[in-house]
């Protein structure tokens, strides 16, 4: 890679003639639900979370990904090559995240299973019984106090699993009975793996990272979007945060430009930043991950360095998920994510020509581009 | 919302008294009217009428657009602002708005109230009129939702934050109702085993409205003959809220704005509406547009639409983001719209999207979001371009609007100041002058409540006072939406 000039070209090679073009790698979005949805008000299309209890760290989401979905060609076609798939955000661990790519088939799209586990802390995971379909009648834990102590003991049991599991080993005692539960924490309370931590509001944050540093967890913090008023001691915490969405609203109470600066204010902290796709306002769902790039931009608009917010949706999202050595930037050796667009990548009115995938020219076609070529005879 | 929302609520509730006291003081010490001239010179003035003026200048005066071009011929007084270097645009306008209603957009109880009107749901101080002005928003059509095939009566406003509640709404502007069709209103009653639970059902539910409405239609035109004829004897027909509402469709005197997603909907209601004699204004949401423009172009029906959300349900499984594009191509009047109050910010960046998606020149883009919205209001005579003699509605932003990059500077509303990005948090550039003067021309000022004056302060001062610098946590008022409206 390098200046035209410079580059040798063996022979035989195609040439792409991308003069006028802006080249740049694949956009990675790291926290969608492709595979997982289609429709978002029909539920018989949903796999979205498996909200019969709140501990649900062996739900996989490799087990449910629909590879096939129309939501990824759409994506795809505005630059996005790949993404963590995660459950939705109902329970306190919903599941095991999977890393994608957003061409092939569907084992060459899964690039690593059970890559994270999605942990969620706030409101939300309370079963207060009014939450809407699925919460049924209010049950424990309907409030922090009770998702905490139920996450500490879930916790606790697991380390205690894995000292009888540790032991029974030794003993080579074959009647040892595996519990896919906590067999599923094992990983992430010995740090091995990323957790990532959905969770809004300081306070909660303040809460869940004094659990998290109790059991010595991975984390990567997720949202953060109510939390302006401790962006320093979320610095401190020294873990990677996405955020998510940059169009979430402020608090009554503060300016309008509050969720919009977060990126730049972090990053001002030297934090790793990620920026996912997560529409405020829209489907909440991966329909809108197309529009990444723009999330991207608005916090260049809002402050964040340019170099910043590109690398918040490539570099810095390989690399908090374990792809950092093989995907995220043009660098000779790593996977020839390449995306090719008429313009700077992350303003709205920029056109994307054409994107490869593992270096093969992805078909520049979505159930959408058919819909407008048919109807545009 | 936790302990931390209490000290805030707290704060709330005794601002006002604070502000009562310290009224007076300041309204005295702040006089400054807003200028009677402004020019704004040396900006990329985007008319979205007549195209665009590189170095271009802009006059107001008294609140109007006096002159637009390379130069103007503003007097010597003149109060200068230098934008070299910004965009100016008109002010941005929203033609489907739930904001400011704290969620009262439906009266889903039954499936046609015409009678239900939306201006006594507004709540002027909601937070999120604070965001959308500081995203250029000047005007906006606060709609009911679609549960109900005909919802109510919509209300336009102008994003005057920070003013009385009546002092916030657009001066004689043409009433609009709300109408829907397909998955919303079926499910709605549907999952009550109640008409309507189909297609079917939703539309004769709705021509069975317009029988009624065409049988009180003429009993009051035979009473009004009778009286016209001197007969002192005529009894008038009783009065029926709905089915006087439903009379002013038929008499085309209410704008008929339908929420509707497909392509076979719009064929259906463009049938229903030739067979009762009243035109629809606006498609919304129109997702499917693509697929019959020319047909709808033909009866002249606008459409307000997203630019790229599908998805979300079975009626917008076929949507594309080059719709709004294809359909203007073929004759349909497009605007954007939000239809939720985090898009509301940045309309500007949708229709950047127009340029992406269909090739729309910038004109054509900046206008979805200007004229075409204000059309399809029924205020494009007064607002939406900038042109000689309309309402100075002006939006001055850092970078290309149609960009990503763009922020919002600052907004002016009929001549005034609104917004200022210069400002921290909880504070708003309105003058005192600018309060009483709007409050004056306000169509509907209602009698100020007695229990709400405190010596020469009025409700409308109580507004101002909240605004003024120092008064923080006064405005954004404490109406709170963290997870925005959806469809």
């Amino acid at each position: 890679m390098g200046n035209a000039t410079e580059v040798k070209i063996p022979k035989g090679a195609q040439i792409v003639d991308a003069r006028g073009l802006t080249v740049y790698p694949g956009l990675i979005d790291p926290e969608s639900n492709f595979g997982l949805t289609e429709i978002s008000a029909d539920s018989a299309t949903n796999d979205l979370e498996e909200r019969s209890d709140e501990i649900m760290p062996h739900m996989h989401v490799g087990d449910a990904f629909h590879s096939e979905t129309e939501l990824i060609p759409v994506a795809r076609l505005n630059g996005v090559t790949n993404a963590v798939v995660a459950p939705a955000s109902g329970d306190s661990v919903a599941g095991q995240d999977i890393f994608i790519q957003l061409y092939g088939s569907r084992s060459q799209m899964m690039l690593a299973t059970d890559v994270a586990l999605a942990m969620n802390y706030g409101a939300e995971q309370r079963r207060r019984g009014s939450g809407g379909p699925g919460s049924g009648r209010a049950a424990y834990p309907s409030t922090r106090m009770g998702l905490i102590t139920e996450l500490r003991q879930n916790f606790l049991d697991t380390q205690d699993y894995m000292a009888k599991r540790d032991a029974a080993a030794k003993k080579d005692d074959k009647a040892f009975r595996r519990d896919l539960k906590f067999e599923a924490l094992i990983p992430y309370l010995k740090g091995e793996r990323p957790v990532v931590i959905g969770v809004y509001e300081s306070y909660d944050v303040e809460t869940i990272m004094t659990l998290a540093r109790e059991f010595h967890l991975k984390v990567i913090l997720n949202h953060v979007t109510q939390s302006q008023d401790i962006l320093d001691e979320i610095a401190s915490y020294k873990v990677p945060v996405i955020i998510g969405s940059i169009y979430d609203a402020p608090r009554a109470d503060e300016r309008y430009d509050a969720v919009y600066t977060l990126p730049a204010e972090l990053a001002k902290r030297g934090v790793k930043i990620a920026i996912s796709s997560a529409d405020g306002g829209g489907p909440a769902s991966s329909h809108s991950a197309r529009n990444l790039p723009y999330a991207a931009g608005f916090a260049v608009a809002y402050g964040l360095p340019y170099d910043d917010a590109l690398k918040a949706i490539t570099l810095n999202v390989a690399d908090m998920f374990g792809f950092g050595d093989k995907l995220g930037s043009l660098d000779v050796g790593k996977m020839a994510n390449v995306v090719l667009a008429n313009g700077d990548p992350l303003d709205v009115r920029t056109d994307v020509k054409q994107v490869y995938i593992q270096g093969i020219a992805v078909p520049m076609v979505s159930r959408q581009t058919q819909l407008r070529d048919e109807y545009s005879k | 919302m936790g302990s931390l929302r209490r000290p805030l609520r707290l704060i709330v509730r005794i601002l006002p008294l604070a502000l009562l006291a310290i009224c007076a003081a300041l309204g005295r010490a702040q006089q400054s009217a807003p200028p009677t001239d402004i020019v704004f010179r040396g900006a990329t003035v985007m008319t979205a009428s007549h195209g665009t003026f590189e170095h271009g200048s802009v006059w107001v005066h008294a609140g109007k657009i006096a002159g637009v071009g390379a130069t103007v011929d503003a007097p010597s007084s003149a109060t200068t602002v230098d934008a070299t270097g910004l965009w100016l645009t008109p002010g941005i306008i929203d033609p489907h708005s739930h904001s400011a209603l704290d969620g009262d957009v439906n009266e889903a109880t039954i499936p046609v109230t015409p009678s239900m009107h939306m201006i006594d749901a507004f709540d002027n101080r909601s937070a999120d009129l604070y965001r959308a002005l500081a995203g250029g928003v000047t005007t906006e059509l606060l709609l009911h939702g679609s549960a109900n095939m005909i919802g109510g009566q919509a209300v336009v406003i102008k994003n005057k934050f920070g003013l009385d509640r009546d002092a916030m709404l657009f001066p004689n502007a043409p009433g609009s109702i709300k109408f829907a069709s397909g998955e919303n209103p079926k499910r709605v009653y549907g999952s009550r085993d109640q008409l309507p639970s189909t297609r079917m059902g939703n539309f004769e539910v709705m021509r069975m409205a317009f029988e009624d409405a065409k049988h009180y239609m003429a009993d009051w035109d035979a009473y009004d003959a009778k009286v016209k004829k001197g007969d002192k004897d005529a009894v008038p027909p009783k009065r029926d809220l709905k089915l006087e509402a439903l009379a002013d469709v038929l008499r085309g005197k209410l704008y008929v704005q339908i929420h509707c997603y497909r392509a076979d909907e719009f064929l259906t209601e463009e049938a229903i509406a030739k067979e009762y004699g009243y035109k629809i204004r606006a498609f919304h949401h129109a997702l499917e547009m693509y697929k019959v423009a020319p047909q709808i172009a033909a009866d002249g029906t606008a459409i307000a639409t997203f630019t790229d959300w599908w998805g979300f349900k079975d009626e917008a499984r076929d949507a594309i983001p080059w719709n709004a594009v294809m359909s203007m191509r073929q004759g349909v009047r497009v605007a954007l719209k939000s239809d939720s109050d985090d898009h509301i910010r940045r309309l500007n960046v949708e229709a950047g999207k127009m340029v992406h998606y269909g090739g729309a020149t910038e004109d054509e883009a900046i206008r979805m979001v200007t004229l075409n919205p204000a059309w399809t209001i029924g205020v494009d005579d007064r607002t939406g371009s900038i042109d000689v003699g309309k309402d100075a509605d002006l939006v001055l932003w850092n970078h290309d609007p149609l960009s990503t990059y763009a922020r919002a500077m600052k907004v002016y509303i009929d001549g005034d100041l609104f917004f200022d990005a210069s400002l921290p948090a909880g504070e708003l550039p309105i003058s005192p002058a600018s309060c009483t003067t709007a409050a004056a021309s306000a169509p509907t000022t209602r009698r100020t409540d007695s229990d709400e004056t405190s010596g020469s302060c009025n409700r409308d001062c109580y507004a101002l006072c909240g605004s003024r610098p120092g008064a923080r946590g006064g405005y954004p008022a404490p109406v709170e939406s963290r997870r925005h409206h959806r469809r």
